[in-house]
């Protein structure tokens, strides 16, 4: 036997090699503790009510610093799929994207929400949820909540007009998340010992344990299978380097089993040891692909974080079905995370791409409140004219303070913090200084415990308060480059000229339809193409922030407002303040920005309309583009960039009451 | 493959070769804000080509100088000069409250006709010449003399004045800085010693200065300890080409009657979109690189954290372009010469913070950039108490302000202390810490960026230790872990540079391309050096 297992050994030892060197390609990252959020200091799946600045102690080594009381801000996550799809433009031509997909989130994405989840919500197993279908399904959610049926109409699945869910598919955990074992080995030995050790089991493996004191294994095929051996169970280790008669100490580890006086198994065929199937990030390929695949939406998996959450975004790049000829890799840009890494900044010239069949976890610390977008930076004129662009904002640190607390006095708590302090004799770039000294408190928003509202800034002062907000991302389409784009023939850049205009994907009148636009593949599956509306609906008397971004790759747009004006609050994701604290914001009817900017937009109808009346429920606006060409959809003299805004009653989940 | 991607690696073993001879020239980073020195400037307009990385020549009208120019700044750049013409014509820089004056010799070919100068902003009195639109003319073969009092400090444009649509657009067009009279210093700058603490800093490194002044404007707020000037252009070469056709067509003409030049302007089809007269890559060659004798000034920033670079950037063909400093927000000083200040307090600033810097014609901005790393919540350096490497386990004492600045002299200096030794990754990492919140995936499946450092981690020092392959590493621990010292990333090197590269370009992302070839037109790499790595701008 020794001679045999000095054959075996070798090989052994090598494959486990490789599959320790190569591990495996997919895979998610989700922890649910980390340095800066301890889960015995803090449960990381909710947001904590503000306390003050988070105080530090330093380790247990003394080398770094390790938060002790006040830890402010979660951990959140969220896994994107890169690849290709299909939208449908406000003529009905379908159009070829590259794009990235949800993979996590995907109800919440479905129902025009951020995909960005917590720990506990993100680490689900889509084989625990209540789900009508026991596999997820190609297309999912879509296919799921029925898109592909023949009563299907555009929109008609998401909220309701009065608000409530109708989505068949609730599940909102990252896809493909699979149990896994981490450890299996093969048995060499497993015996009990005698007298006083009766009940005390030696297994001798046929490779180095990986096992330590108080780990769980399990040990199968001691017997009849499957599992129903004499040794068959999980027991907790309870030594480990073992003197046996076999091979060296460190092959060996012990447990207790109730029960004396099982027989010795030796070079069983089938006895091994594993450890317990457990949630490490490890995924099943099948679900990843038969969802990701050709699952593309425009804008891109929307994602919200608040100030002081650890990010831990994944992507995984599942191929462009429609191009085999590209090996493109993807990345994420968050672009204008301030004091950024290269190494986490997603261009791929300055820092690692993902190939295809890959998986990359970005890691961030949540950056200052504002609103931030993303996109793909692999070739960016061709990513970004295919569709890789979405959008990404910070909610404030403010909006967590108590109802009824000092905001003033709560930012001035915040400068004794140096990460978020902002002396502007100190610091150039810091863009919320202290406004003058006012007692403003602190109103219910969705984070301090409210059902709406917050801030879009640390303002101190209560200035950038909203009852609503709308994510609204600017793009453009030329229709030539994307059928180039589908086929395999060169790419002309300077001839690049967009002929749909695109408010969140859509361009109207797709822009006023509720609900997610879906589009049919090449797969025949139907796939959520464009899962996010564009309507505004904004309660009479209320105020509405719009985070707006353009990512439009050849031009610049202008968006106006066709009635409420529009009060310019922040802009590139900075609270528009001086240095001496005096606001900057100004009103206008209009705005222009170049791809790569963005500006917050307070429309306000708690103020009287230009006439003196009141704003009420039932009124239309308009949001549109002055560029009056891009009014178009392709060769329709009618529609682009364009939609309404409606005054209502109330709201709910975004549905005008 | 396609054929975009053909030219593609093509274009990109150009870059790589590129990069690798002006390393083998130099060994160094080349940037800050080259020009020549007046008050009295000598300038001519003449002909000749410019070329682009993809290999075209284009015939442009420039401006450049008449005779030797009356000096260069900053003096420590060796090999300065300033020829007949230059897209863009030279940067002039003078200091506020002098008497300038230009006089311009016109060189073009005769069918050019006329040519001016205008310096919007100033008052100026043109001289000379003959009248034309908007000012003073000089014929071929003449001159004409502008002069004008540099009222006020900050960086604008000048460009011609005559037959603009054509002209600006053959590359007559430059910019003019005007140094503060009274520039503020050390410990008068708003934050205190700063600048001295820098300056200290980059003398440890041996490190020369290659600011033109200390502050942008007479203002606290606006010291500085780096600067770059960025002029954003594009060409459409059919434009360039009909000019040149008929510009020979009517000298060769020997009829009675000859025509007249009319090269149509419109429809316009720009094709390639440049940096300070250059296309990426040639921009990120050296200042006054011989193999662009009409492109003198390039693109190429780098700085160390905690710097504060001013950043001069102007809009100078007709479109607009977003230019996204990818790192970190941009604080704008002021317009064209026109500091904003806040309407309590004078003294502070009130200018916008942006992440893109929307380039208009004729538009300046005056700007403050900088990185430190504040936030990122790992140890940028990889330091290691645990290591046996003694820059490993660097001290970092925060200031005031959360920085390492006492020790000028460490490798260290200005880093964020908040996050000294804090771990990023999960296990092991070469000789960097564990216990960390993140896992780096297998190398395999990653594809490294030619300015891939080659680690989470910043300077040579961290990223060797980072990849086991620091001095007295075990054999064969090199690479072992984590991402592999990359072997593609020549123009970062993992063990002489490693600095964190942030792409700087047009977010119009068409833009960055050079005539329909990727990677191309109106983009740069900025990088972020540690300490360790020698910025030297003398090229």
């Amino acid at each position: 036997m020794r001679k045999q297992l000095q054959v075996w050994l070798p090989i052994l030892l090598v494959c486990f090699a490789t599959v320790g060197a190569s591990a495996q390609s997919f895979r998610i990252q989700c922890p649910t503790s980390t340095i800066t959020h301890p889960s015995k200091l803090h449960n990381n799946d909710l947001e904590p009510a503000y306390a003050g600045p988070t105080t530090f102690g330093t380790d247990a080594n003394g080398h770094f610093l390790v938060p002790t009381a006040n830890v402010n801000g979660a951990i959140k996550c969220q896994q994107i799929s890169g690849g290709d799809g299909y939208a449908t433009m406000g003529d009905g031509t379908q159009t070829y994207m590259f794009s990235f997909g949800p993979l996590s989130g995907l109800h919440k994405i479905a129902n025009g929400q951020p995909g960005t989840d917590s720990p506990s919500e993100f680490n689900k197993l889509y084989s625990d949820s209540s789900q009508p279908n026991p596999y997820l399904q190609p297309g999912d959610p879509a296919t799921t909540n029925g898109a592909g049926d023949a009563s299907y109409t555009v929109g008609n699945v998401g909220f309701d007009a009065a608000g409530n869910d109708t989505s068949s598919f609730t599940f909102d955990g990252a896809v493909g998340l699979a149990k896994n074992i981490p450890y299996l080995a093969t048995i060499y030995d497993i015996s009990e010992g005698v007298g006083v050790n009766r009940n005390r089991v030696t297994v001798v493996l046929n490779t180095q344990t990986p096992f330590g004191i108080g780990d769980s294994v399990r040990i199968c095929g001691t017997g009849t299978l499957p599992c129903s051996g004499p040794y068959d169970g999980t027991w907790t280790v309870t030594a480990v380097n073992i003197n046996n008669p076999f091979l060296t100490p460190n092959f060996a580890f012990q447990f207790t089993h109730p029960t004396a006086g099982l027989p010795d198994v030796n070079e069983s065929p089938t006895a091994t040891a594993s450890s317990v199937p457990g949630v490490d990030g490890h995924v099943e390929t099948r679900p990843m692909l038969d969802v990701g695949v050709m699952n593309g939406n425009i804008p891109a998996p929307l994602m919200a974080i608040d100030e002081d959450d650890e990010f831990f975004l994944t992507l995984s790049n599942v191929g462009m079905i429609m191009r085999p000829d590209l090996f493109e890799q993807h990345t994420v840009h968050f672009h204008g995370y301030p004091n950024a890494s290269a190494f986490y900044d997603g261009v791929p010239d300055a820092s690692v791409a993902i190939n295809i069949g890959g998986s990359f976890t970005y890691y961030y610390l949540a950056p200052d409140a504002g609103t931030y977008f993303w996109h793909c930076h692999i070739t960016p004129p061709e990513h970004l004219q295919m569709g890789m662009v979405g959008q990404i904002y910070v909610r404030p640190r403010q909006d967590r303070v108590a109802v009824g607390g000092g905001l003033y006095a709560a930012l001035q708590q915040q400068q004794t913090d140096a990460r978020t302090a902002c002396k502007s004799s100190a610091d150039i770039l810091c863009s919320n200084p202290l406004p003058p000294s006012n007692t403003v408190l602190a109103v219910s928003t969705i984070q301090n415990g409210g059902t709406s509202g917050g801030y879009a800034y640390n303002d101190g002062d209560g200035s950038t308060y909203y009852d609503v907000e709308y994510p609204i991302q600017i793009h453009g389409f030329d229709p030539n480059f994307h059928f180039v784009g589908m086929t395999f023939n060169p790419e002309g850049f300077t001839d690049m000229k967009d002929k749909y205009f695109l408010l969140n994907g859509r361009s109207y009148p797709d822009t006023v339809t509720s609900g997610p636009m879906a589009t049919q593949s090449v797969d025949g599956s139907m796939h959520y193409s464009q899962p996010l509306s564009a309507i505004i609906n904004i309660p009479a008397g209320k105020k509405a922030l719009l985070r707006i971004s353009d990512l439009d790759v050849t031009e610049y747009q202008t968006l106006a407002s066709l009635g409420i004006p529009m009060k310019v609050i922040g802009y590139n994701a900075k609270l528009l303040r001086d240095q001496a604290g005096n606001n900057l914001s100004y009103l206008t009817n209009s705005i222009t920005l170049g791809g790569g900017e963005s500006l917050d937009v307070i429309l306000d109808t708690s103020v009287a309309r230009p006439d003196g009346t009141a704003y009420a429920a039932g009124q239309v606006y308009y949001l549109y583009t002055p560029n009056l060409d891009h009014l178009s959809n392709d060769a329709e003299n009618f529609g682009g960039l364009m939609t309404e805004v409606h005054i209502c009653t109330s709201v709910t989940n975004g549905m005008c009451q | 493959m396609r054929a975009t991607n053909m030219k593609n690696s093509i274009l990109k073993t150009r870059l790589l070769a590129a990069v690798v001879a002006a390393m083998l020239l130099t060994v160094s980073a080349f940037a800050a804000a080259p020009g020549i020195t007046g008050p009295t400037f000598n300038l001519q307009a003449a002909p000749a080509y410019i070329n682009q990385p993809d290999g075209q020549m284009i015939y442009s009208w420039g401006y450049g100088c008449n005779g030797a120019a009356g000096g260069f700044l900053p003096s420590a750049i060796a090999g300065a000069s300033c020829g007949t013409m230059q897209v863009p014509g030279p940067t002039l820089i003078v200091t506020e409250g002098q008497t300038v004056t230009v006089n311009l010799q016109n060189n073009l070919p005769v069918p050019a006709g006329n040519t001016s100068i205008l310096f919007p902003g100033f008052t100026v009195t043109p001289s000379g010449g003959v009248q034309g639109l908007l000012t003073q003319e000089a014929i071929h073969g003449g001159a004409v003399t502008y002069t004008f009092t540099a009222s006020t400090p900050g960086t604008r444009s000048y460009y011609s004045g005559t037959q603009s649509d054509l002209q600006v657009e053959m590359g007559m067009y430059g910019v003019i800085i005007v140094l503060p009279k009274t520039p503020v210093a050390g410990t008068a700058c708003t934050n205190g010693d700063l600048q001295a603490s820098n300056a200290s800093a980059q003398g440890a490194w041996g490190e020369a200065n290659f600011t033109l002044s200390t502050s942008a404007y007479d203002n606290p707020n606006t010291c500085y300890d780096r600067e770059y000037l960025f002029q954003f252009s594009e060409m459409d070469p059919n434009i360039h080409t009909q000019a040149l056709l008929q510009v020979n067509a009517i000298l060769a003409c020997t009829a009675a009657v000859c025509p007249t030049l009319q090269v149509p302007t419109e429809p316009y089809h720009p094709a390639y979109f440049m940096i300070n007269g250059r296309s990426m890559p040639d921009d990120m060659d050296p200042n006054y690189a011989p193999q662009y004798p009409h492109q003198p000034y390039n693109g190429d920033p780098h700085m160390h954290p905690g710097e504060l670079v001013l950043l001069r950037i102007v809009g100078q063909g007709r479109w607009q372009h977003p230019f996204h400093e990818h790192g970190n927000h941009v604080r704008i000083l002021g317009r064209d010469g026109n500091l904003i200040q806040s309407v309590s307090d004078t003294t502070s600033l009130a200018g916008p913070l942006l992440f893109t810097t929307t380039t208009t014609p004729g538009l300046a901005m005056d700007g403050i950039f900088y990185w430190t790393g504040k936030g990122l919540n790992w140890d940028a350096y990889g330091h290691n108490p645990a290591s046996a490497d003694p820059s490993a386990k660097l001290p970092c004492t925060p200031d005031g302000n959360g920085y390492n600045t006492t020790a000028t002299s460490a490798i260290n200096y200005y880093e964020w202390c908040q996050d000294h030794n804090k771990p990023l990754q999960s296990k092991p990492f070469g000789d960097v810490a564990a216990n960390g919140p993140a896992t780096l995936p297998d190398a395999n499946i990653l594809t490294n960026g030619a300015w891939y450092g080659g680690s989470p981690y910043l300077g040579p020092n961290a990223t060797l230790r980072s990849t086991g392959c620091s001095a007295g590493a075990p054999a064969g621990s090199c690479g072992a872990t984590g991402s592999t010292p990359p072997s593609g990333t020549i123009a970062n090197s993992p063990s002489d540079e490693a600095g964190f590269a942030f792409m700087w370009h047009s977010h119009n992302e068409r833009e960055i391309t050079t005539n329909n070839i990727f990677p191309g037109g109106m983009m740069m790499m900025m990088l972020v050096d540690s300490r360790e790595f020698v910025i030297d701008e003398t090229n």
